[in-house]
């Protein structure tokens, strides 16, 4: 009998959300999320994403499982075409960085820019610092720069793609300086490491947490910080305006996005959820761990944001001399 | 002193019953997760990651270098089987394997596989034990020079691979080259025969070219010539499972190359396992009394392959644990996966985390053991798998071959590729050009272009710094000697012929 | 003679690596053969370019030079080549098939139509073997394994 009542009360509930005014509909996940990364499994952003999931497990702040999803390829333009293809489907997000930036800028093939999607947060910020091997006579950045203009060309640098953020850091320090130094591509962070390490090139920028446990070991030492205030854990290493040279840092965003017209109350959730989850301890020692800046901003900030990021970036690609499409 | 100390304090942590079982447990799981196409150890354990969350760092990893290894051993099933590449170090594997298989040794192939795999793979830890540092030491002497001659060294060996006619093969090899520079140049990002593709960007996936050349265009070709009753005879009986003695002698030596090859390949943090495979069995068929009948299903050529992929996790581990340098995609998830538990790999991570660092190493004497125990009774088991009639086994080559190409990219546009080189495969089988040339200009020739373009950023344009160098001049050397030798017979005969004719 | 050249697939084979060759050198030659920092896109390119034109015209002059080669060609077995072409024409419409009905439908569709057709098997039998692997797959990836299969509109 109690069965029969509750049946027509269900159907009047959901007939009564199904006719409700947009003003207090709600979004709640009913299957399963997907959170896009462009990077395959062990990359930064797929670690990232995976650490915000623990994040959000262990905070039981989702009431649907969340999976990773790893759309590799194109420096992030499968995954963001990928993520532009789900328009409409409220159960797909991704993890963005600045690659999903500045690739459609470079590369007519990459047609999804970040204006085509929905930006819902971000999450962090990347600081970075130059290395060079424990034994390199360069004690300063200044030692570097020197160097450079008497010889140019001769010092390398060992980094990934052109458009990547420690390329870009290159070609801000030459322009500011004028000094010239090559660069030279490597695919994987191990063989960048590697490189440095065999002094078969003379310096890296890198992020700290890679280059961490290295530091401290005594392999490698850090010259300079990207980063507007000392880190905790680099505290003797100055800051480039206190080393005297000021250009704009570079940043590295890593953050939250989803499809394209994303709905209101969608993008709601998920802006609440990511700023939940980003105070939860599991991500706050996430965060802590790996030397990251914690910088969570709302959607709309997020937005702002990396129109301005992609400003900068076509002003400092164009000034390298990459060739750009957008 | 120090090494033996930390062993015994490693099997006190490995040896405890609950991690034990969570070893045997991941060691089960990544042989099978393993088997499937597509699914190579990095994405097995990232699959299976989520279960390690909440362990510790020590059982954690135990685990993980469970899944590691088993997903080794496992990828080798399916090509010996089914003439598909379980991952890409397997594809090797294929050549003679599958050719064992269609010769009704299938059963001795895989066991020969696991045999490789346990000796090979022990020596690669048991030379992580011991020589880890002076090793590290040497890896990263290599620089871009060193690399360019290892993979020239590579593509010399096209030379071996092409069997009738040595210009068909290196028609097949350009043709490997091509494929492997579509998508984007990493030095500028130019975007280089993409055809317009966002999907193309990031390049043609190996295992997609190697399911297509290999196991579609092996469905098709026996389709054409209606192999329509038993493909593959069925092995019956214990001893027919299992390798015979005069198997096993032949594998000696490669049971040698296949350990050395493999390691040393495998610490170099540029190079991966599907190149160390290649290159070991490369020098078996060259030190062989009879290279001729390479390809046609000779045991070493199992032995060699398989046994380079398994010494190649022990080389891999090297950089990772000494300097905190992942070595590859597998090594990367491996230490993202230290991290999440709080541990940091490194120089230093042997006095801060010897639990977790000797606990590692003891796990992987343990469960290669282990996986030995469990892979040899599989064996009959997998065989059955050719009891499946003809006409049920294809399509399920196809699905399988479908789901293991959706599952490295998650890209439709994968599936269409996967037709496209298994169309190329079968016409290439059609008109005799040899495959495995192909699959050796895929996997060698993006390295070596990047290997070459780094060096002379390196030294300013000067190509001296490619020979002037020691070790790349000796392989260098070495490659020169191997692309002429197919000359040496034509050299002799000549030398003969004036000799007759003086005389 | 000439019939059989044409026929001959070196030749058409070595024509078509060829073609491409011609495609990539011209491809490659738009791009920077060098830049400031080192060679640059289209350096390993042109090389290897000029590698397929080369080795082709040896293939084909290799033909001409040496008419032991041209003996009779074995005949070709038309009736195998279809069946081959079918099986592939098959697998291609399985693959396009996949986004709109997702995997275990199309590859059903697959299953049913190599069984019945390529290997000529009875309807019944086809249809039990396809409903049979097409569910096997479904329940050893996307249950047991929770491999992401690929889905279609219809959600699975």
């Amino acid at each position: 009998m109690r069965a029969r009542m509750i049946m027509p009360t269900c159907l009047a509930l959901t007939a009564a959300v199904a006719f409700a005014s947009p003003a207090w509909a709600e979004f709640k996940p009913t299957r399963p999320l997907e959170l896009v990364v462009h990077s395959g499994p062990g990359g930064g952003n797929d670690i990232l994403g995976r650490a915000l999931i623990a994040a959000i497990n262990d905070a039981k702040l989702s009431p649907v499982r969340i999976q990773i999803n790893n759309k590799v390829g194109g420096g992030g333009a499968s995954a963001a075409a990928y993520l532009a293809e789900k328009k409409g489907d409220p159960n797909v997000i991704g993890v963005f960085t600045s690659v999903w930036v500045t690739n459609p800028l470079a590369q007519a093939e990459a047609n999804v820019t970040m204006r085509d999607l929905t930006p819902i947060s971000l999450l962090v910020l990347e600081p970075a610092v130059l290395v060079v091997r424990a034994d390199s006579p360069f004690k300063t950045i200044n030692d570097v720069i020197e160097a450079a203009k008497a010889k140019p060309g001769t010092l390398k640098q060992s980094g990934g793609s052109v458009l990547a953020r420690d390329a870009v850091v290159r070609q801000v320090l030459m322009s500011k300086t004028g000094a010239r130094w090559s660069f030279i591509s490597f695919p994987s962070g191990g063989e960048r490491i590697s490189a440095l390490l065999g002094g078969h090139v003379d310096m890296m920028v890198i992020e700290p947490a890679e280059a961490g446990e290295l530091i401290r070991s005594g392999k490698l030492r850090a010259l300079v910080q990207f980063t507007e205030e000392r880190l905790d854990e680099f505290k003797d290493v100055p800051t480039l305006k206190e080393a005297g040279i000021d250009v704009p840092n570079v940043p590295q965003p890593r953050g939250i996005l989803g499809p394209p017209d994303m709905a209101p109350d969608v993008l709601k959730y998920y802006e609440d959820l990511i700023d939940k989850a980003s105070k939860s301890p599991g991500w706050q020692k996430f965060v802590r761990d790996n030397l990251l800046q914690s910088k969570v901003m709302n959607a709309k900030d997020t937005s702002a944001f990396l129109n301005e990021h992609e400003k900068e970036m076509r002003d400092i690609l164009s000034g390298a001399g990459v060739k750009l499409v957008r | 002193m120090d090494v033996i100390n930390g062993l015994a304090q490693g099997f006190g942590v490995a040896l405890m019953p609950a991690n034990l079982m969570w070893c045997f447990i991941g060691c089960f799981l990544g042989t099978i997760v393993g088997i499937l196409p597509g699914l190579g150890p990095a994405a097995t354990i990232a699959m299976l990651l989520p279960l390690t969350y909440g362990m510790g760092p020590a059982s954690g990893i135990i685990m993980l270098a469970g899944i590691y290894y088993g997903a080794k051993y496992g990828g080798s099933t399916t090509s010996i089987l089914l003439n598909m590449p379980g991952e890409s170090s397997s594809v090797v594997t294929c050549l003679d394997g599958y050719q064992m298989a269609r010769r009704g040794r299938a059963g001795a192939a895989l066991g020969i596989a696991a045999i490789a795999s346990f000796i090979a793979g022990s020596f690669g830890i048991v030379a992580l034990t011991l020589v880890a540092p002076p090793i590290a030491a040497f890896a990263l002497s290599f620089s871009s020079p060193e690399y360019f001659a290892l993979m020239f060294l590579g593509l010399a060996l096209v030379v071996l691979l092409s069997g009738e006619s040595l210009l068909k093969g290196l028609m097949s090899l350009l043709v490997g080259l091509w494929l492997t520079s579509i998508g984007t140049d990493l030095f500028t990002t130019q975007s280089r025969f993409t055809f317009g593709q966002s999907s193309l960007l990031g390049g043609v996936d190996f295992m997609i070219v190697a399911i297509g050349v290999f196991a579609i265009a092996e469905v098709l070709s026996s389709i054409k010539d209606r192999e329509e009753t038993q493909v593959l005879p069925v092995p019956r009986g214990l001893r027919n499972l299992l390798p015979n003695w005069a198997e096993l002698k032949a594998c000696r030596f490669a049971f040698f190359n296949g350990s050395i090859t493999g390691f040393i390949i495998g610490v170099l943090p540029g190079a991966g396992s599907s190149i160390a495979s290649f290159i070991s069995y490369g020098i078996e068929k060259s030190v062989s009394k009879h290279p001729e009948k390479f390809g046609t299903g000779v045991p070493e050529g199992v032995a060699a392959p398989e046994g380079a992929n398994n010494a190649d996790t022990g080389g891999a581990l090297v950089p990772l644990l000494t300097l905190g340098i992942p070595g590859g995609g597998t090594t990367a998830i491996l230490l993202s996966a230290l991290v999440l538990w709080g541990v940091k790999p490194g120089p230093l991570m042997m006095q801060d985390s010897p639990d977790v660092f000797w606990g590692l190493v003891a796990s992987l004497y343990i469960g290669n053991v282990m996986l030995l125990v469990l892979n040899l009774p599989l064996v009959p088991l997998f065989a059955q798998i050719l009891r499946i009639p003809v006409f049920v086994l294809h399509p399920l080559i196809f699905g399988i071959a479908i789901i293991g190409a959706y599952s490295v990219s998650g890209n439709l546009f994968d599936i269409g590729l996967l037709a496209a080189f298994g169309l190329l495969g079968f016409i290439m089988s059609q008109l005799k050009y040899p495959v495995s040339p192909l699959i050796l200009g895929f996997v060698l020739g993006d390295a070596m272009e990047r290997a070459l373009r780094q060096s002379l950023i390196m030294s300013q344009g000067e190509l001296s710094i490619l020979f002037s160098r020691p070790i790349s001049a000796v392989m260098l050397a070495i490659a020169v000697l191997i692309l002429l030798s197919p000359l040496l017979p034509r050299f002799r005969q000549m030398k003969q012929q004036a000799i007759s004719e003086n005389g | 003679m000439r019939r059989d050249l044409v026929r001959d697939g070196d030749v058409i084979s070595a024509a078509a690596i060829a073609a491409l060759g011609v495609y990539v050198i011209a491809t490659a030659s738009k791009w920077d053969y060098t830049t400031i920092e080192g060679p640059g896109p289209g350096f390993f390119p042109i090389w290897y370019g000029i590698g397929m034109v080369a080795l082709s015209l040896l293939l084909i002059g290799s033909k001409f030079l040496k008419p032991s080669v041209l003996r009779e060609p074995a005949p070709v077995d038309w009736a195998g080549l279809s069946r081959a072409a079918v099986t592939w024409l098959a697998f291609v419409g399985c693959a396009a098939l996949l986004k709109p009905l997702g995997f275990t439908i199309s590859f059903a569709l697959l299953c049913f139509f190599l069984v019945a057709f390529v290997f000529g098997r009875p309807l019944r039998t086809a249809f039990v073997t396809a409903a049979a692997s097409a569910a096997g797959f479904y329940l050893v990836f996307s249950f047991a394994l929770s491999v992401s299969l690929p889905t279609g509109l219809l959600g699975f």
